[in-house]
């Protein structure tokens, strides 16, 4: 029971790391980006192509998320622009398809070059003993990470000018503009620490399971699920939902079994959006 | 993809806006789609020699019905339903298991199987109203049900077969498993959803579609039930979804979760109608041949397909927000407008 709670813990923590990184773009760009699973499955290959040609993980792990921040720059920079030009729902609808097609490209490109790529991280430390359960290093590893990244984001968010003037454009976007902050740059900044969470989770993922290149659309719609579950644009927010539905997850795959898992977890998702459509900590609906 | 969006020249003078259907301009609506079935029904002396290419039109006319169903939630009333393949798969599942397992003959089953489906569609239309939802909140809403209607046909593997699939035996001794008859069937099926379209929105259902999707609180406010006029069109396009379901399963004898994912039939569904453009009657029909077309030569390509869609996915909708429909008739209008203006 603990170990299987310990594992929920271990997985909610990344599914909440994953769900920030969509929650921000969402929140300042009003952008839903569908090619968000997509991005850290980029960084997880090209540190696995990277490692396999002789580098060491560290440099590699870099490699890899400078990749997806440039990818997510490039989304800001390129495609994107004409998004920005309309407003509110359109907005997001907009964003959404054409998300979507940089998806099916990214997908695309990896099916025909890199077929059978995946990465693994290997933490070879001996296991640690926490509350009576002897929990692999890697796992250990990865929610430190993860701690440490959240941690440095409420950091970031609450107590930086920068983060502030983030926030504010989350909350009112004209208000923001009004007051000197200004939204593309912002936007510009929140991007690329997208990728930067996309980046981790996938190095993160790589330590207790292997990143396939087909793990892309899975990783976005967890998102898209931790998202709506803590509330659109909520940072607090996607780190508890991403600890429940991990938690949830890890009960229900160990006690009932996987295909039901999914089917709980989407149940789960869709409740949340009809009882509270603003999710846990939403500010808006 | 609201109506003030559009340029004004379109929406000005003698042409009415797209979408709205006067007497006059329904004569010619009609004479459209007799002349694109007319087109559509010659295709067999073309290519009816081919099992493959028949197969691969049958489809074609599948993903037509399946747009013009999507058109009727989505283009009329705003309701982001992303769960055409999953509704339509209701279908499908429904009436191969009903008929086969129990044995009740499958016409039966197929209209039992619609109903499943057009209940389904109407629930996510009265929760979305209900719970007074936006489109992206539709939207997700109706993804989690395709991907636990994906998940249940997989784990359910002792009524679904799992990945595998089921072999649909009811209808395999009839004529639907002919080489070209079933594309007629099929044919007719859209025909008959294009002039339902056509006189849904010619009805008093149509105004209110139409004043619900300019402006929901202005319909409102002139007292269109938007709660029932909503749950109208996603019941009747859940319904229109599950039968092409039901009538593909008993057509091609074999179903498995592949022939229903959200990949697999949402995204070409929503590509192929934004393409023909939202809210045209004509429109999800031309973006079905279009990709239908495009997609058997691209065939020998197929390790770049995926590419290939997600590059005309992205120049599509930043090239022809409103459609393909409608930027050529915008050019027509534009011309005649100038020569006009010349003398």
């Amino acid at each position: 029971m603990t170990a299987v709670i310990l594992d929920g813990i271990v997985l909610g923590l990344q599914f909440g790391l994953l769900g920030v990184g969509l929650t921000v773009v969402y929140g300042i760009g009003g952008v839903l980006n569908l090619a968000y699973g997509q991005l850290a499955v980029v960084a997880a290959i090209v540190m696995s192509i990277t490692m396999r040609s002789g580098l060491a993980t560290g440099p590699a792990v870099l490699a890899g998320i400078s990749a997806a921040v440039a990818i997510a720059l490039l989304l800001n920079f390129t495609i994107l622009k004409p998004v920005y030009k309309r407003d509110d729902e359109d907005r997001v609808l907009l964003s959404l398809l054409l998300t979507i097609g940089v998806a099916f490209i990214i997908d695309g490109f990896l099916v025909w070059r890199y077929p059978i790529e995946a990465l693994s991280l290997n933490i070879d430390w001996d296991p640690v003993s926490i509350l009576g359960v002897r929990m692999r290093a890697g796992s250990l590893l990865a929610s430190a990470i993860t701690l440490l990244a959240g941690g440095a984001l409420i950091f970031f968010f609450r107590t930086t000018t920068t983060g502030k003037a983030a926030r504010s454009v989350i909350q009112d976007e004209v208000g923001a503009r009004l007051c000197g902050v200004n939204p593309a740059a912002v936007r510009t900044l929140i991007f690329a620490l997208s990728g930067v969470l996309a980046g981790l989770f996938a190095t993160t993922q790589a330590m207790t399971s292997p990143v396939p290149i087909s793990a892309g659309f899975d990783f976005t719609i967890t998102a898209l699920l931790v998202t709506v579950v803590g509330g659109l644009g909520s940072i607090r927010g996607a780190f508890l939902a991403g600890l429940i539905l991990g938690v949830v997850n890890a009960m229900s795959s160990f006690y009932i079994g996987s295909y039901v898992t999914t089917i709980i977890l989407l149940a789960a998702a869709a409740l949340t959006i009809v009882v509270r459509p603003s999710g846990l900590f939403g500010a808006k609906a | 993809m609201t109506a003030d969006e559009r340029p004004v020249s379109e929406q000005s003078a003698n042409h009415p806006p797209p979408g709205t259907i006067s007497r006059e301009s329904s004569r010619r609506t009609f004479l459209a789609i007799a002349a694109a079935g007319l087109a559509l029904a010659l295709v067999p002396i073309w290519i009816g020699g081919s099992r493959t290419l028949m197969g691969v039109a049958i489809t074609g006319l599948l993903f037509a019905s399946y747009a013009i169903a999507f058109n009727l939630i989505f283009g009329s009333t705003n309701q982001l339903f992303l769960a055409v393949g999953a509704l339509a798969g209701v279908g499908a599942y429904t009436s191969a298991i009903i008929s086969d397992r129990l044995g009740v003959p499958f016409p039966l089953t197929m209209v039992l199987a619609s109903g499943l489906s057009m209940f389904i569609g109407g629930a996510f239309s009265w929760i979305a109203v209900r719970r007074s939802l936006g489109i992206i909140f539709t939207g997700i809403i109706t993804l989690t049900f395709s991907l636990a209607f994906d998940n249940l046909l997989l784990g359910q593997r002792g009524l679904t077969g799992g990945e595998t699939g089921i072999v649909v035996d009811a209808g395999s001794d009839t004529f639907l498993r002919n080489q070209i008859p079933p594309y007629y069937v099929f044919l007719i099926l859209v025909l008959i959803y294009l002039i339902g379209y056509v006189l849904l929105h010619r009805s008093h259902i149509g105004w209110a579609f139409r004043a619900l999707r300019d402006d929901e609180i202005a319909a409102e406010l002139t007292g269109i039930n938007v709660a029932r006029y909503r749950i109208y069109a996603g019941a009747i396009g859940g319904g229109m979804l599950g039968f092409a379901g039901a009538l593909w399963a008993h057509v091609e004898g074999f179903i498995s979760p592949a022939t229903f994912t959200f990949v697999h039939v949402d995204v070409p569904a929503l590509v192929m109608l934004v393409f023909g453009g939202i809210g045209t009657v004509l429109g999800p029909v031309v973006g079905a041949a279009v990709f239908t077309y495009l997609g058997e030569v691209l065939a020998s390509y197929s390790q770049l397909r995926l590419i290939a869609d997600g590059i005309l996915l992205i120049v599509l909708f930043l090239a022809f927000p409103q459609g393909v429909i409608r930027a050529l008739g915008l050019r027509l209008n534009q011309l005649r407008a100038s020569r006009k203006a010349a003398p």
